[in-house]
């Protein structure tokens, strides 16, 4: 006798108002007490719209219509308000700083149970057990603002916790988080899972985690029909091949499966996780040969704290050390180029705190550099610093040959471009157009030729179509490219983006990176700060790590990542790293760290719709070729 | 299930008991001092904004938990700040429109060329800065000595405002650094776009219009992810919630509250008394 189904969707379909089809779109599957399923599908699909129906926010707070029927612990959610289905799931939501309500843990902990009129021992006991089990009792009087990222998602599950509901709902838990968070979260998941005591209804695009304590998969297509439905095992292993045709993405373990198996080797089972790969790998006795390796050949160059000496007499100093062969007298000013020699940045003024300390760093012209580091490592500061949005102290940086603390800010406008974590901070006109346009304007760039360069600018983003929309209504893949257009606009051969990817999902971020690829090949110097590793492993040429404001190391990214820097600067290597590492029988593989290293190819899930075909399609061909 | 052996959610460090500022609900802590403050708005002269103020002091120096920082603002900044915005009010007092039989008229302080700085101008310019100084100190007796929190379950708990209301203003708070914080990554952002140029209100104001639409967005998205954040946490459910801090409504707050308006009475009266509750003789009636 299987038992009675704690969740039960029956012909979903959700549309938000405004919108003109429902994603998801007819969409029926029970959820077991106990179950642990991952909601997978590519974006737009309706993943995050599905979770909020499961405890009834659609179609109570949000306005969007709903079909169908959801039925939660027998109740119908179209018919029971949000307070009492509280009581049968609990939900955790993306952004940990849009759930905390009040100024402590313990009141935080106590807000659902209060809300539900429990009595106060209950509420108390209630409080500590939960605390307790995400590692968070001793801090209970602590204001949540004092915790880290992954403190305040794991203060959120407590939250959710003291609900005591037998279903839990996760909406991209770990996505605003860095390796170090997530790493937290999981841990505190993974217990929740094998306990048995929640059904867990999980959202995550960070499968390599995710895929460890999943009992089910149920996808998603990216019109929101459901198309497949099953244990992980035979979906994620069995089916992959289907899966990429519908934009889903794998975890990145399997994706270097399968590409060698296209090469010839005979790998059975596709294996989910690192170390099922280094089990599947250390089985074949022989691999397939390795490609000749692409990058430069070079060792990280560990960063000492010389003193200051002067970049222009000084070129002889370049990134691969002494014994490097030097370069040309002529390469000191190159275009595009950034030296960095003994920088200290404070942060908040003269007397604020030493952020940064002692940094050297030369980035060459066409280089693409991923400064990573765990947060509070100073990276983000460092690169405002690099270009000019934060002061620097003089004559310590020259980027494309100026010094950021000596020009002013139109000039060093044409000669780098910087981009925020949220593209909506830059906008400041009322038009895609214009905001290209208003680049131009200041460096006054006579009226007959900025028009042609602001559609030349808008046609190779692939915004011709919304030359007149407001750039705040635009969709958010949009809106990004959007922000690195007026970056661009005024001629900068180098970019400079700060955590550009954050909170964004898989194929966004990726659609991103190709775009900087894309960039990149056309000679743009790209420097971008970022906590995710595996996109740094795939994309970026070389890679600076960051801890406690000092510089550790940098060099080419297969060099870095293969080597023991990133787990000093207290990272956690990206999946392809840490299973090649653990290989016991294939030595010559431990330093393969990126999908291109491997032979054979594979198609990856395909760019959005939206993205100028032409530029993926080639960017997408260099990256696998 | 009796009371915990060790009660592990007190506050972090209660003030001692002899402060008795902070064992009193918040709310008498506010409505002690309200309808002063109302009178004060109306009063003229030094003496009776001064008079409160004395008081107040008083009131701040024995009930309440001050920091050493607060102490020296309290004992040192307060009066400069006094004296000097005196003078600056005083500046822009017009002579001509002061009674001629006004305190201190005709009597200059100080002369530069045409213009002269006359002791009733002072007086007069001190006495609104003194009002001032009389209106913070009184909010300053709920101000330094209640939390947010608890003004807010004391509004729910005494006077039945509605738990929904006074809960969603607390969470409500918490997006003050936030914004903050997104205010400043704005602004640099438009810097970078080379927004940061001329000078001027006109420029400034354009400015600061580019700033308001991206911090709008954002507060909006964020206030509709913490509603539904509260919402699936059973916000609203019912029509009370369990309350883990009780703040009762004492006879100790009734002491303070009517103990606070007797005696502001008297000290009105009796500052009246002495003649000194306004600029000029005339106004006080001989009294």
């Amino acid at each position: 006798m299987t038992p009675a189904p704690l969740l039960r969707l029956d012909g979903v379909r959700i549309r938000h108002d405004g919108a003109d089809r429902a994603t998801p779109d007819g969409v029926s599957f029970d959820v077991a007490p106990g179950e642990v399923v991952l909601l997978l599908g590519p974006s737009g699909s309706g993943k995050s719209t599905l979770a909020l129906a499961l405890d009834g926010l659609i179609p109570h707070d949000v306005p969007a219509t709903l079909e169908g029927t959801v039925t939660l612990a027998g109740l119908d959610t179209r018919t029971t308000p949000v307070g009492a289905l509280s009581e049968h799931a609990a939900m955790v939501f993306q952004d940990p700083d849009a759930q905390i309500v009040t100024g402590t843990l313990l009141d935080e902990v106590c807000f659902a149970t209060e809300n539900q009129l429990l009595p106060l021992d209950e509420v108390l006991a209630r409080a500590q057990e939960s605390l307790t089990r995400v590692g968070l009792w001793e801090r209970r009087f602590d204001n949540p603002d004092t915790l880290s990222g992954g403190g305040r998602q794991r203060l959120a599950i407590a939250c959710a916790l003291a609900m005591r509901t037998p279903l839990l709902v996760l909406d991209e838990p770990t996505a605003n988080l860095d390796p170090a968070g997530i790493d937290e979260v999981y841990a505190v998941l993974g217990e929740l899972a094998t306990d048995g005591d929640h059904a867990i209804v999980l959202v995550e695009h960070n499968l390599d985690q995710a895929v460890g304590l999943v009992d089910r998969v149920v996808v998603l297509d990216a019109s929101g029909r459901l198309v497949l439905d099953g244990p992980v095992r035979e979906i994620l292993g069995g089916l992959a091949h289907d899966l990429l045709d519908l934009g889903v993405w794998l975890p990145v373990s399997t994706l270097a499966a399968m590409r060698l198996r296209e090469a010839g080797a005979p790998i059975p089972e596709l294996p989910l996780t690192p170390a099922e790969l280094t089990a599947a790998l250390d089985a074949l006795d022989s691999l397939p040969a390795l490609p000749a390796p692409a990058g430069r050949a070079a060792t990280p160059r560990r960063s000492s704290s010389e003193a200051y000496r002067d970049p222009v007499s000084d070129p002889a100093e370049s990134r691969y050390g002494a014994g490097a062969p030097t370069r040309p007298a002529d390469a000191v000013h190159p275009s595009g180029g950034v030296r960095v020699r003994g920088l200290d940045v404070k942060r908040g003024g003269k007397r604020g705190p030493t952020v940064v300390h002692g940094v050297d760093l030369d980035v060459e012209p066409g280089d693409f550099l991923a400064i990573v580091g765990v947060n509070g490592a100073g990276k983000s500061t460092l690169l405002q610093a690099i270009a000019g949005v934060i002061p620097a102290p003089k004559g310590r940086i020259l980027i494309d040959g100026l010094d950021p603390a000596t020009t002013d800010p139109r000039t060093l406008a044409r000669h780098v471009g910087f981009v925020f974590q949220n593209p909506e901070h830059q906008f400041i006109t009322h038009t895609a157009a214009e905001e290209l346009d208003h680049g131009l304007r200041i460096q006054g760039v006579p009226d007959d030729e900025r028009g042609a360069r602001v559609d030349a600018m808008l046609a190779r983003f692939g915004l011709e179509a919304h030359r007149e929309q407001h750039p705040f209504l635009l969709s958010g893949g949009q809106k990004r490219r959007l922000s690195v257009g007026t970056a661009l606009i005024a001629g900068a051969p180098v970019l400079a983006l700060d955590e550009p990817t954050f909170g964004q999902d898989r194929e966004r971020a990726t659609a991103l990176l190709d775009l900087l690829t894309a960039l990149n090949r056309g000679g743009t110097t790209v420097l971008v700060v970022t906590h995710d590793l595996q996109l740094v492993a795939d994309y970026a040429t070389h890679v600076a790590v960051m801890g406690g404001g000092r510089l550790l190391g940098v060099g080419p990214t297969e060099d870095v990542l293969a080597g023991a820097l990133i787990e000093e600067a207290g990272l956690r290597r990206p999946p392809l790293a840490r299973a090649t590492a653990a290989l016991g029988r294939h030595p010559e593989w431990h330093t393969v760290t990126r999908l291109a290293q491997l032979p054979g190819r594979v198609d990856e899930p395909h760019p959005p719709a939206e993205f100028p075909a032409d530029l993926a399609e080639a960017t997408a061909a260099e990256r696998l070729a | 299930m009796s009371a915990l052996a060790i009660d592990p959610y007190r506050e972090a460090a209660p003030a001692p008991e002899w402060r008795y500022l902070h064992h009193l609900n918040p709310l008498a802590k506010l409505f002690g001092p309200l309808p002063i403050m109302l009178l004060l708005l109306f009063s003229r002269g030094v003496a009776i904004p001064a008079a409160f103020v004395a008081l107040t002091l008083v009131l701040l120096l024995t009930g309440a938990r001050l920091s050493g920082r607060m102490l020296a603002l309290l004992l040192v900044g307060l009066p400069i700040a006094i004296a000097v915005l005196g003078v600056s009010f005083g500046i822009w007092v017009d002579p001509s429109r002061l009674p001629a039989d006004a305190l201190g008229a005709g009597i200059p302080l100080v002369t530069i060329g045409g213009w002269t700085f006359e002791l009733s101008a002072y007086l007069t310019g001190l006495a609104t800065a003194m009002r001032l100084a009389s209106l913070l100190l009184l909010s300053l007796i709920a101000g330094l000595t209640s939390t947010g929190p608890d003004l807010a379950r004391a509004m729910v708990q005494n006077l039945k405002v509605p738990y929904r209301v006074g809960y969603t203003a607390l969470a409500a708070y918490r997006f003050v650094p936030r914004f903050g914080h997104e205010l400043e990554v704005i602004r640099a952002a438009h810097r970078v776009r080379g927004t940061e140029r001329g000078r001027g209100p006109i420029a400034a104001t354009k400015r600061i219009l580019g700033y308001a639409v991206p911090l709008l967005a954002s507060a909006i998205r964020h206030a509709e992810r913490v509603a539904l954040a509260m919402d699936a946490r059973a916000f609203g459910a019912h029509p009370t919630r369990t309350e883990r801090h009780l703040v009762p409504w004492r006879v100790r707050d009734w002491v303070f509250v009517v103990g606070f308006w007797a005696v502001s009475v008297l000290l009105y009266w009796w500052v009246i008394q002495a003649g000194l509750g306004s600029l000029s003789d005339s106004r006080t009636g001989g009294g």
